[in-house]
């Protein structure tokens, strides 16, 4: 016989299966047709004919059955079968359906949706061609090589005049990335810019796709601006011919030169709407060679690898430290963008994946526990079967679809909680983790969990399938439901994997108790400001409606008024919040005093603008001297006040005030002393602050500072009337990104905050299906103990001696995880260090909180069952 | 009818299908008559044993199907043999010739005193 043309036949029948069966029924009615007539020929009455015809040819069905086996589409018409017998089956016990489908659409839903944040963020590369050859380069210094900063602008342009290894390079302007306002009058809104310099497109192999990107003749100021897609439909309606027209942004006007493809989005920033090009004129800044602010990104030349480039760079650093002698380092060093963008942020991810590994795994054991009492509880009923002549195979086929079926249940629903839980994350996550927006559900994502389900129901399926299968039938039938001994075996491989359960579970609460130790640590830290009840919003002054000297006077004349308002105590602005990262370090020198001149008298001075009352606004305490005034204007010597950090470091041993320094491009007389603020949530302290009056720096740029406003009422009232004073002195103004300053502050800690909700999430899912499994096991060895209990208090034990048994049995099997549970978290002790702060991994309070919270879910979990085993009437199983 | 209806081996069924069709195309119902009447009322064919027998070498490419119309103009499946079946048919014929040679050759044996066989 030919394979070929049996399987054309088989595959033919599977195709035409319904033609096939309603040939086959009229095949053999004619059949049974021809054969009454023969009878009736022979002289039978047609009645009598008919009956002796059905006796002759035996049933239909059967016969159709052994056509359908000839034809191999046998199968087929079981399964269906089957499938709508698992179905009826489940239906008549929806309790462990509905546990069983809910488990599994936890499980799938969870994994799915956490798998599609990690390949979103860390396994999917940059969405750029080659991305391999992207690579962040930060200033270092050449002793720590550890050490990322900014890029000066003279540097910048000697690595683009003479690195080899790159093929192109660029500086974003990420410091300066800012708002402007478009439009007029009421349409007035505010956008997000982005000056970058001529060669970013090149590097992220994006190109406009109308117009032209920036040249390097632009880069001086330039009015030309890059539109993204978004910002093009909805100003230009999307018309091609918006290149070469102009755009009024700040009430100064940009001509078109270019639109980005839909969908494009920055390595670096994110949701930018438009790009300028940024300012590389040399001279432009004072004090350019220590003067760090640029972000720059390369593209390394296809054959060049990351160490050749460093060593060019090294090389280069060399030269470079004596052509600016006033620069304070000349290193650089180089990261691979995609390790730079994800970074810190890798850690959380895996361990949340490690998270979600674990929680499918009790998903796992908690599905075996289920049908592993489901196949004890049917044992019976598949012994009679097979006693009454059904087939084994058919048996475990039947097992195996009814798991089946089950798994394509818990599918279903896992796929509809993937969709939420993805939402989910994105909302938990917007803002801290990079690139998360992009998340979706992907069809390979779908394929995985499909694989998951039915992988968990086959294993699981198979197993007591099997199982029934090779018991024979006299002996269950036998046992009469009389002796509890064919489960004990099982009863202790069930409480194992319960032991199991309460030990994953375990880890899992130990690891969110040590983030909610580690978050109460964060929030003792000092910051040195005190931001509850602060209101912060940035405020742009265009400037082309407000030149320095209107500047100068219109944030000083919007604190004054913000502070008249009822319940302000203060009021001011900055051009860094306080605690939310790095900003304008600058070399400062000590020009008086002991390291007056000396290389030790030189700092990293983090300098920030300050108008109105800051200090007081933000709860700053002035140490020594005064604060800022209305004398510090353009017409009085330049003032600063420094950080008490600052004045240890540069003026050790004597006083600070009346002391002068340099920075930020000529020397400055020292004013006041203030307290020391951290520079993150995490209470990182740098060198030391240098604050300058904006009346006197506001000719420098155009600060935008951030508005910061204390008050003793609420913040959503002050919001109100801020706005509309702020309407009444200029409507055009736009009052941007209001925000509690704690808010603004908690920005840093925003990634925390996700890993934390997330592995709560997960502990508390852990622990429910832990309590789920030991409820299961007590509940199930009661049922199979009401013999014995019956027995046990018809001889006269009490209710409470019963109780204790199955509590402590409970307890016992609880005890065993928690000491698994706790080997666990030694040996993971080392994976979470990354996501503590300042507590030990293995601190003994979380851990005992942990076993103790375990403890009382398990106690709970047991006293159900334990319940129950005392409502056993005696006379009931004695009977 | 003369005698019980004899057991039928598989293989001899379709042996006598592929022989019975080798006469003519015929429909399910005649091929079982047919068997019936040629082995004069030994061999009963019932449907259990003749569709799936049909069916089976219909996969293996022996026979092709088709709808015709009796001479009492009923619709009905009509089974003809392949030239894959008429080789088949041929193989069949001749090993079931031998086999049958040699069980009467057993069957017919005698003892002979010294040993040997007749």
């Amino acid at each position: 016989m030919s394979v070929l043309t049996d399987l054309i036949e088989r595959v033919r029948s599977i195709i035409f299966r319904r033609r096939d069966e309603r040939e086959l029924a009229e095949e053999l009615a004619f059949h049974t047709a021809m054969e009454t007539e023969k009878l009736e020929r022979r002289g039978l009455s047609p009645a009598e004919a008919r009956r002796q015809t059905s006796l002759a040819l035996g049933g239909m069905e059967r016969v159709k059955d052994d056509v359908r086996d000839a034809r191999g589409t046998r199968f087929l018409h079981d399964g269906q079968r089957d499938m709508a017998f698992a179905i009826r089956t489940l239906m008549r016990n929806p309790g462990f359906a509905a546990v069983a489908i809910l488990t599994l659409a936890v499980g799938i839903g969870g994994t799915t949706a956490v798998y599609s944040a990690v390949d979103a963020v860390l396994l999917q590369p940059l969405p750029y061609q080659q991305p391999g050859q992207l690579v962040r380069l930060y200033y270092t210094d050449t002793r720590r090589k550890e050490e990322r900063g900014v890029v000066t602008p003279v540097h910048f342009l000697d690595y683009r005049q003479s690195m080899g290894a790159f093929s192109s390079i660029a500086a974003l302007f990420l410091y300066s990335e800012s708002g402007a306002d478009i439009g007029t009058g009421a349409d007035v809104r505010r956008i997000r810019i982005l000056p970058v310099s001529a060669d970013y497109f090149d590097v992220v192999r994006v190109q406009p796709s109308i117009g032209r990107p920036f040249s390097r003749d632009e880069e001086s100021d330039a009015s030309v601006v890059v539109l993204s897609h978004a910002l093009w439909k909805d100003k230009f309606g999307g018309d091609p011919s918006a290149v070469g027209k102009s755009l009024i942004m700040n009430g100064r006007s940009y001509t078109v030169a270019g639109v980005m493809p839909d969908g494009f989005a920055d390595p670096l920033a994110g949701a930018v709407d438009a790009w300028v090009p940024g300012d590389l004129r040399p001279g432009r800044d004072p004090n350019e060679a220590g003067n760090h602010y640029l972000s720059v990104i390369a593209r390394l030349r296809p054959d060049v690898t990351i160490p050749r480039a460093q060593a060019e760079l090294d090389q280069l650093g060399a030269t470079l430290a004596q052509r600016y002698p006033n620069a304070r380092y000349a290193g650089a060093r180089l990261d691979p963008l995609k390790e730079d963008i994800v970074g810190d942020s890798s850690k959380p991810l895996e361990i949340m994946l490690g998270a979600v590994a674990m929680v499918l795994v009790l998903i796992c054991v908690n599905l075996a526990n289920l049908l592993l009492v489901r196949g004890t509880d049917r044992a019976r009923e598949f012994a009679l079967r097979s006693a009454l002549g059904a087939e084994r195979r058919r048996l475990v086929r039947q097992t195996l679809i009814e798991s089946l079926t089950l798994a394509l249940a818990g599918d279903v629903a896992g796929i509809i909680v993937a969709y939420f839980a993805m939402k989910a994350i994105v909302a938990i996550g917007a803002g801290s983790i990079p690139r998360l927006s992009t998340l979706e559900l992907e069809p390979r994502l779908l394929v995985f969990s499909l694989v998951i389900a039915s992988l968990s129901a086959l294993g699981f399926g198979l197993w007591p399938a099997l199982r029934a299968a090779r018991t024979q039938p006299g002996d269950i039938l036998r046992e009469q439901g009389r002796s509890a001994t064919s489960g004990g075996v099982q009863m202790r491989l069930r409480q194992w994997l319960v032991v199991s359960q309460v030990a994953l579970a375990f880890v899992l609460l130990v690891g969110a108790g040590l983030l909610i130790a580690s978050f109460q640590r964060i929030r003792q830290v000092p910051l040195g400001v005190r931001p509850e009840g602060v209101l912060a919003f940035e405020l742009h002054l265009p400037e082309a409606r407000y030149d320095s000297t209107a500047r100068a006077r219109f944030y000083e004349t919007v604190a004054e008024r913000i502070a008249a308002l009822p319940g302000v105590a203060a009021a001011g602005g900055v051009s860094k919040l306080p605690a939310t990262g790095d900003f304008n370090i600058w070399g400062t020198q000590a020009l008086t005093g002991p390291l007056a001149n000396l290389d030790r008298g030189n700092i990293a001075g983090q300098n920030r603008v300050v108008s109105g009352r800051y200090f007081a606004a933000v709860g700053i305490p002035l140490l020594d001297g005064r604060l800022f005034d209305e004398h510090d204007d353009a017409s009085a010597p330049r003032r600063v006040i420094i950080s008490r950090a600052a004045a240890e470091r540069m003026f050790p041993g004597v006083r600070a005030v009346g002391q002068s320094l340099t920075t930020g491009g000529g020397p400055r007389e020292i004013v006041g002393v203030v307290a020391d603020v951290a520079l993150d949530p995490q209470g990182r302290s740098g060198e030391g602050y240098v604050y300058h009056p904006h009346r006197q720096f506001a000719g420098d740029r155009n600060w935008s500072l951030v508005q910061v406003v204390r008050t003793t009422g609420s913040l959503e009232q002050l919001q109100g009337e801020v706005r509309r004073l702020i309407a009444s002195l200029d409507p055009q103004l736009v009052m941007y990104k209001p925000m509690a300053l704690t808010e603004a502050i908690g920005r840093g800690e925003a990634q925390r905050v996700f890993t934390l909700r997330l592995l709560t999430t997960f502990a508390a899912v852990a622990l429910g299906l832990a309590a789920l499994g030991l409820f299961g096991v007590l509940s199930y060895g009661v049922r199979l103990r009401r013999r014995e209990f019956g027995i046990r208090m018809a001889l006269g034990a009490n209710g409470g001696s019963i109780r204790r048994m199955v509590l402590r049995e409970g307890m016992v099997v609880t005890a065993i995880g928690v000491a698994l549970g706790l080997l666990g978290a030694v040996a993971l002790s080392r994976v979470l260090a990354s996501l503590v702060f300042g507590v030990s991994t293995l601190d003994p309070r979380v851990l005992a909180s942990a076993a103790v919270f375990m403890a009382l879910v398990a106690g709970f979990a047991a006293y159900l069952p334990a319940h129950r085993a005392t409502s056993v009437e005696p006379s009931s199983v004695l009977q | 009818m003369a005698g019980e209806p004899g057991e039928l081996l598989q293989g001899t069924l379709e042996m006598m299908v592929l022989k019975t069709l080798s006469l003519e195309p015929m429909h399910g119902w005649g091929v079982a008559q047919r068997i019936q009447q040629m082995s004069n009322d030994v061999f009963l064919v019932t449907q259990g044993s003749l569709y799936p027998a049909l069916i089976r070498m219909k996969r293996r490419g022996w026979l092709t199907t088709s709808w015709r119309v009796t001479e009492n103009s009923r619709r009905a499946r009509y089974y003809e043999l392949t030239v894959a079946g008429r080789k088949q048919l041929g193989l069949e014929q001749a090993s079931w010739l031998r086999a049958s040679a040699a069980v009467n050759w057993v069957m017919n044996a005698r003892l002979v005193p010294d040993g040997g066989r007749a």
